[in-house]
């Protein structure tokens, strides 16, 4: 079993050493309140990095959140913003150097789009056209035309491209951190499955450090290099990355919280591409064994149908799913097409091995060098 | 998804239209009261009554007591309604809403004669009631314009790094003007019907022809000054409504 698929993404592989936020000892006591909402926590982001903040409600996922911007003042502790001490510096300032996102985005109803997104560099007193070309390039990075959207109103967006607005304002002033409280909660599934998308590819041009509070396992385990998971009282119950999270739950706490679903969604995380594919054998290519799979394809080389399958009398419907693609896809398509076996393709449409059912179950391998 | 109009001029003509009805009936109708008047036989007293050389310093005064009255009104009671909007302000705030609405009941005219016994005849005092009785609506709905802002803008605006005056300033009062307008609007219209009331303490206004015809029993003049101070109320009234649009149309 060493070496069946447990972590095949490294989490640092975006990220550096440095960390960029730390929280050293930090606790919250709201006043008239005799136990903490935080106790005692210590957390650091690493550099670059996408952590996703998840706990169940009321455990100061967002309170942390807060405190890391100090819109919330932790009672003790210190917090670090790239190894300086903010604790005690003027908040309004540190906030200026870190974007903000929430949940209902908060655009200004009374200001453009264009004017939203050009609050902080105001604030920072930028010039005129320096801000102008800024408020341009993020609307493009977002994917919405400058020319169409600079002048219009919070008003006349759908909740989508408010929210896509929100994230341009949060990285207005090129913070090196964003902080994310929820920014995707309030929309409907298949915009929020778009943005998340969109999001990782803004993240991809821009790498910046970010934390994001989410209660969606599954937003948390799809974009989170790391998952925090946070129990009562602020607690870190598990601070890893998501396929350990999902695959080693350091505590009765965290299986609860991850729940019966965890390995199905640890699926998702596991790239095709990365794993060892049985070997298949085109028909007509001579050597046709009776330990391999053949396949029989067509003028393209593209897959057209199996010729025999090893142990199996009955040939199943020929199914195929992308290189690209996560094992989750291949499961997708397996239950869909009833069959048991699914050959991968790369890009060109080229039969690359097959994937079987038995395997899965069994316990994937990846290859010795992971891409 | 509403793009914006390309036709601009004539979305804004149709959407502001029925603010053209209150000046064409204020117009007509006080036209239709002058000519009725002018056809009347008027003696000697009504004649000087309604004589422009009289009546336009009358006019004035009215102007002078209402536009002087809601201005001090709007230097008190802006300031202290965005104080008492601050969450620290929470503890006294429903209790001087209270002590406001409470000023509010008592009656103009009384008011306005005890005062007088208080402060002396004469316009200070008269200006001083009018602002007594405006109070409450200025100080109102500056507090509920400002507390009904959503808290998300204002906690966007702290995250964003804006400091709690800049929070103010750029986003809970601009958000928050519509409603304060409205409550301007409603402070004027309230102290140009009461300013009438001034005459009784001697700081003139178009109350005093009113009054003073009615003690001479000269109906026509009574008739046609009341028809001018209804006009000028529906016309301030009118441009306050006008403000208000102007100042809501971009506030979604």
């Amino acid at each position: 079993m060493s070496e069946t698929v447990q972590s095949p993404i490294d989490s640092t592989h975006r990220s550096g050493q440095r960390p960029m936020i730390a929280l050293e000892g930090v606790s919250k006591t709201y006043p008239k309140q005799s136990k903490p909402a935080v106790a005692e926590l210590n957390l650091q982001v690493p550099e670059g990095a996408i952590v996703t903040l998840i706990g169940p409600s009321g455990c100061g996922k967002t309170t942390i959140l807060k405190m890391m911007n100090r819109l919330i003042e932790p009672t003790t502790g210190r917090i670090l913003l790239a190894g300086e001490d903010v604790t005690d510096v003027n908040g309004d300032q540190l906030r200026r150097r870190i974007g903000y996102v929430i949940q209902q985005v908060g655009l200004f109803p009374h200001l453009t789009i264009g004017d939203n997104i050009a609050v902080v560099p105001k604030m920072l007193g930028w010039d005129k056209r320096r801000v102008a070309s800024r408020v341009d390039e993020l609307l493009h990075l977002v994917g919405m035309e400058p020319d169409d959207f600079r002048d219009r109103y919070p008003r006349q967006l759908s909740g989508g491209q408010q929210q896509r607005v929100g994230v341009a304002r949060g990285l207005a002033a090129d913070p090196p951190v964003m902080l994310m409280d929820e920014p995707f909660g309030a929309i409907d599934p298949i915009t929020r499955e778009r943005l998340q998308d969109e999001f990782l590819e803004v993240q991809r041009q821009v790498a910046k450090t970010i934390c994001f509070v989410t209660h969606d396992l599954s937003e948390a385990v799809k974009l989170g290099d790391r998952i925090a998971v946070f129990a009562a009282r602020g607690r870190l119950a598990q601070y890893d990355t998501p396929s350990e999270v999902l695959a080693h739950p350091a505590d009765d706490f965290v299986t609860e919280f991850v729940g019966s679903g965890a390995a199905v969604r640890r699926l998702s995380l596991l790239e095709i591409s990365l794993l060892e594919l049985e070997e298949i054998v085109i028909s007509g290519a001579g050597a046709a064994g009776k330990d391999h799979p053949v396949l029989s394809v067509n003028g393209a080389g593209h897959p057209s149908a199996w010729q025999h399958l090893p142990g199996s009398e009955q040939l199943p419907p020929l199914v195929t799913v992308p290189l690209s693609g996560t094992v989750y896809d291949a499961v997708d398509v397996m239950l869909d097409g009833r069959a048991p076996v699914v050959v991968v393709v790369d890009d060109d449409g080229q039969p690359r091995g097959a994937l079987h059912w038995e395997a899965l179950v069994a316990g994937l391998h990846t290859k010795g060098q992971p891409r | 998804m509403t793009a914006a109009a390309p036709t601009r001029a004539p979305g804004w003509i149709r959407r502001n239209r029925d603010l053209v009805a209150t000046p064409v009936i204020v117009v007509v109708g006080l036209a239709g009261v002058l000519v009725y008047t002018a056809t009347r036989q008027l003696d000697s007293v009504e004649q000087r009554a309604l004589d422009p050389s009289y009546l336009w310093p009358r006019f004035l005064e009215q102007i002078w007591l209402t536009v002087a009255s809601t201005v001090v009104v709007i230097v008190l009671a802006l300031p202290l309604g965005i104080a008492l909007s601050r969450p620290a302000a929470a503890r006294i705030r429903t209790g001087t809403l209270a002590f406001g609405g409470f000023m509010q009941a008592l009656p103009p005219y009384g008011v306005i004669i005890l005062l007088a016994f208080l402060l002396g005849f004469g316009t200070t005092t008269a200006i001083i009631a009018l602002v007594l009785a405006s109070f409450l609506p200025v100080l109102t709905n500056t507090v509920v314009g400002l507390r009904q802002v959503d808290p998300a803008l204002i906690e966007a605006a702290r995250g964003m790094g804006m400091s709690g005056r800049q929070t103010l300033l750029k986003v809970e009062i601009p958000l928050a003007v519509p409603v304060m307008v409205a409550g301007i609007r409603v402070a004027l219209v309230l102290n140009v019907g009461t300013a009438t009331l001034a005459t009784f303490i001697g700081a003139g206004g178009l109350g005093e022809p009113i009054s003073s015809m009615l003690y001479l029993g000269r109906a026509q003049a009574v008739f046609a000054t009341s028809a001018i101070v209804a006009a000028l109320a529906l016309i301030i009234d009118w441009l306050g409504g006008v403000a208000e649009r102007l100042v809501s149309g971009r506030v979604g």
